[in-house]
This record gives C-alpha cells, structure tokens and sequence, in this order.
C-alpha cells in the first residue's frame, strides 16, 4: 500500500477508533446512570458536558502544555547542529507533502524526540540536544521521518481525544463509585430483579477506566509501529531507524526526563525501565521494532 | 399501476444513484491526486530556483581563492544557466544533475584550499547547497510519489472507465539519468 493510501486508511481508522472510544463513554455513563436508579438522559446531560468540557480544555491546552512540560526551545540555526535539524526537519516535510514544522529543542542527554500540534499546519518537531549529538544523518533522518509520520497520521490528536476520553471516564467512574460509597441505601426503591443490573453496572464502572486505558495503549503501540513503516517510506532507509533505535536501546536513561502526558509522542518510551515493555506500555519493545524495520 | 413494474423502476433508480456515488467518490479522487502532482512539481521548481540563487553568492566566496580552477568554476555556472533556461521538467532535472556533478568537483577541489574550507561564509553556503540538493532529491521523490498514485487512480478498475471518459492519461514520472549517479574524479 502507498504511503497516501496509509494515510486514507488510517483517517478512517481514526474515525472508528474516536467513535469507539465514545461509545465507551457512553456506556459508562449509562452504567452510571443505572447504578442510581436514573434515566439514562439524566445521566447524559450531567456526564456529556463533563466530557466535552474535559476535551475542549485539553484540547486547547495540548501543544502549550507539551512544550513548557519538556521544558523545549526553539532550535537556535546559529548553532550548526541545530541548523541541520532544521534542515532535515524541512527536508523530511517536502518528502511529506507537508507544511514544514516549527523546530525545538530539548536540552538533555537522553537520545529522543517527540512531535505536537492540532493540525499539519501547526505542528512542532521536537529533538534532544542528545539526539542531535549522538545520531548520524541517516539515523537522525529516521527519527525525524517517524516523527513526520505521526504529523501525518494524526496521531498527535488521536492520542488526545483518546486520552481525554480515558481521563473523563476515570473521572466520572470515581464520582459515581464514591457517591454510590457514601449513599448506599439511595437504589432502596428498585425492584427486585434490578438488584443485579445495578451490580453489574457497579463493576463495569469499576472497571472500565482500566480497560479503557489497555485499550488507549494498544492503539497508541499500533500507531507507533505504524509510524516506524511510514518514517521508513519517506526516507526510503528503513536502517537509519533502526540503528537509531539500535543506539536508543543502548542508551536508555534509568531516569527519563519525559513528560508523562506526552509520552506516546516519544519516538522511545520515556518511562521508567520495569514498566517498558508491558502491556501497560506506550511503545513497542524495542527489539521488536528493530527487527520489523529490518525485515522491511 | 403493476407492482412489479414499480419494484423494477426502484431497482434502476437505486442502481442509477449507486453508480452515482461511485463516479462522485472516484472523481474527487483523482482530482486531488492530480492536484498533488502539480504542488509536488511547483515543490520541485521552487526548491531548483532556490539553489540556481544561490550559486552567484558561491561563485563570489570562491572567486578570491580558487583563481587557477577556472575549468571547474565555468562548469557550474554554466550548468547554472542551463537550468535557468530550461523549457520541460525533464530538461529542468538534467540541468539540475548536471549542476549536482559540477558542484561535487568543486567541494571536492575546494578541499584543497584550507583557507577557504575555513572560511565561516563557504562553510554555510556549503551546507545550504547540500540542503538545497536534499530537499530537490525529496521533492521529487514526493513528485513520483504522488504520480505512481494518480497512474494507480487511473489505470485500476473502476477508476480507468471513468478516467478514459474524463480524458485522463497516465502521467511520467521523474527519471534520474545515469550520469549523474557516478562519483565524478579529480586529478591534480
């Protein structure tokens, strides 16, 4: 498949994950709805708001919040290092087909880098001071060509309306579930064979936050091997990635500086080490993506 | 009026909306794909004056030093003003690679003059050439790139029925010549 054939495919995937996500949403507040004896419309109109409010607020906060939590600069082109991230930021853009990116930089020695931004014509690419000292072009250039990939895919919003979604459905969950703590005696008038339905509304509240968030994580390893192959078709260099990644497992940091939030826009997973390669991880195993960009 | 007469007529203008719709989808579709050709190609053309600008400047940095290279120095702007006057995007590439190979000699010669390798000024305009050189090379893939899926637009089923009628061809993509693949020698 072309890379603008991807790119279709994965606008439409975006559309049915979104949809997924809210219709997860949505049943956790209908659950919510039932586990207090309300009509599903009341709990609607207390949780929809809750939910578009959530989105709306990090929506608008995204980009401004990524950058002051990486503690990101705009790259200096004094700078010849600095200079030449920027040139290879444009040159990956025009391989792109897009709008060329704003260019920062992040002091430290880790080797990373992240994209952001709501829309192709306002995003921003992100690269260590690490990542431009240790990576030769090829590898550099792959890194860039991945990040360029997840611009391109829409990754950067997937990621937010998916983790808004995440956040208002742990929210709501911890409301209801402490309400219902504290007022146990409120479902007294349900008839008898409601008892059960409630019960199950309880623990489907009770879990849904943690499924909700596997499945954000499953998404969000997808698009990251999905934007490995995409970075690939760009430079047509599929081992400049890899020896990227080659140099990043080599280098991992014990203390990542990362923003938490942020993390899925990492080309390598900032956390710490015990938790990277579970299913409780933003980012595929290394190794495995090294040996899918090799066999490419 | 017979029912089934009415069931058949439902079942033509069904099949008439259908086939509406598909034509709509795939119409739009290989306009945009179309649309892409031509922002790649005015890519391409806006990154090539860009490096044929900064030649001038070049040749005035290296004037001072490289006085016994006339050779050298008259094949890159002679290549530059090839590309100036180019008609056709395949005549515009040639000139453009011929242009590449002039400049390989002439960073390749260059390294024998250390007072001009470090010279601030050559160092800079050495990296925006190379730039330049990269982002035509990039440009051009994206130009391919965006034809092989406008000939795949046209040239697959259905599309190629409604293509024929629309009077759409395949279109050529950009080819690189042999030349200028070669690494060029130098002797002293």
């Amino acid at each position: 498949m072309l890379l603008e054939d991807h790119i279709r495919k994965n606008k439409i995937d975006t559309v049915l994950i979104c949809m997924f996500m809210v219709a997860l949403l949505f049943s956790v507040i209908f659950a919510i709805g039932f586990a207090f004896g309300l009509p599903p419309i009341f709990a609607m109109a207390i949780g929809l708001p809750i939910a578009l409010a959530y989105l709306a607020i990090t929506y608008s906060f995204s980009v401004s919040s990524v950058i002051a939590a990486a503690g990101a600069r705009p790259a200096n082109p004094q700078n010849r290092e600095e200079k030449l991230l920027i040139y290879k930021v444009e040159e990956m853009s025009l391989a792109a087909g897009l709008p060329t990116p704003k260019v920062y930089v992040q002091d430290s020695k880790d080797i990373n880098a992240f994209a952001t931004g709501r829309k192709p014509d306002e995003a921003i690419i992100c690269a260590t001071t690490g990542a431009i000292q240790q990576l030769n072009n090829e590898e550099l250039e792959g890194v860039i060509g991945h990040e360029m990939s997840h611009i391109k895919n829409r990754d950067i919003l997937v990621a937010t309306v998916t983790v808004a979604v995440v956040g208002t459905i742990a929210l709501l969950a911890e409301i209801a579930l402490r309400s219902l703590f504290w007022s146990g005696g409120s479902r007294g008038d349900k008839k008898g064979g409601g008892g059960i339905i409630i019960i199950v509304a309880i623990i489907f509240i009770v879990l849904a936050p943690i499924f909700s968030r596997l499945t954000y994580l499953a998404i969000s390893r997808r698009r990251e091997y999905l934007a490995d192959a995409d970075g690939a078709y760009l430079t047509r260099n599929p081992e400049g990635l890899a020896a990227a990644l080659e140099k990043i497992k080599n280098d991992l940091p014990d203390d990542p500086k990362g923003s938490k939030t942020v993390a899925p826009l990492y080309i390598a997973n900032p956390y710490k080490r015990a938790l990277r390669n579970s299913i409780w991880s933003t980012h595929p195993p290394l190794d495995e993506r090294i040996r899918r960009l090799r066999s490419m | 009026m017979d029912p089934i007469l009415i069931l058949a007529l439902l079942i033509v203008v069904l099949i008439v909306v259908i086939f509406l719709f598909v034509f709509w989808g795939i119409y739009n579709r290989i306009i945009r794909y179309e649309n892409r050709i031509d922002n790649a190609w005015a890519q391409i053309d806006v990154q090539l004056k860009r490096r044929a600008d900064l030649i001038p400047n070049l040749m005035e940095t290296v004037r001072g030093y490289m006085k016994h290279e006339r050779g050298t120095m008259e094949s890159v702007t002679n290549a530059r003003a090839a590309m100036m006057s180019a008609k056709t995007p395949q005549e515009s590439m040639e000139a453009n690679n011929m242009l590449t190979g002039a400049l390989k000699t002439l960073f390749a010669v260059a390294e024998n003059y250390p007072d001009l390798k470090a010279s601030q000024n050559f160092l800079s305009l050495q990296d925006e050439l190379t730039h330049t050189e990269e982002k035509i090379a990039y440009s051009r893939q994206h130009f391919n790139d965006s034809v092989l899926a406008y000939n795949n637009a046209i040239e697959t089923f259905p599309g190629n029925f409604f293509a024929h009628r629309m009077g759409r061809k395949t279109r050529e993509m950009l080819q690189i010549p042999e030349e200028s693949k070669a690494v060029p020698k130098v002797s002293f």
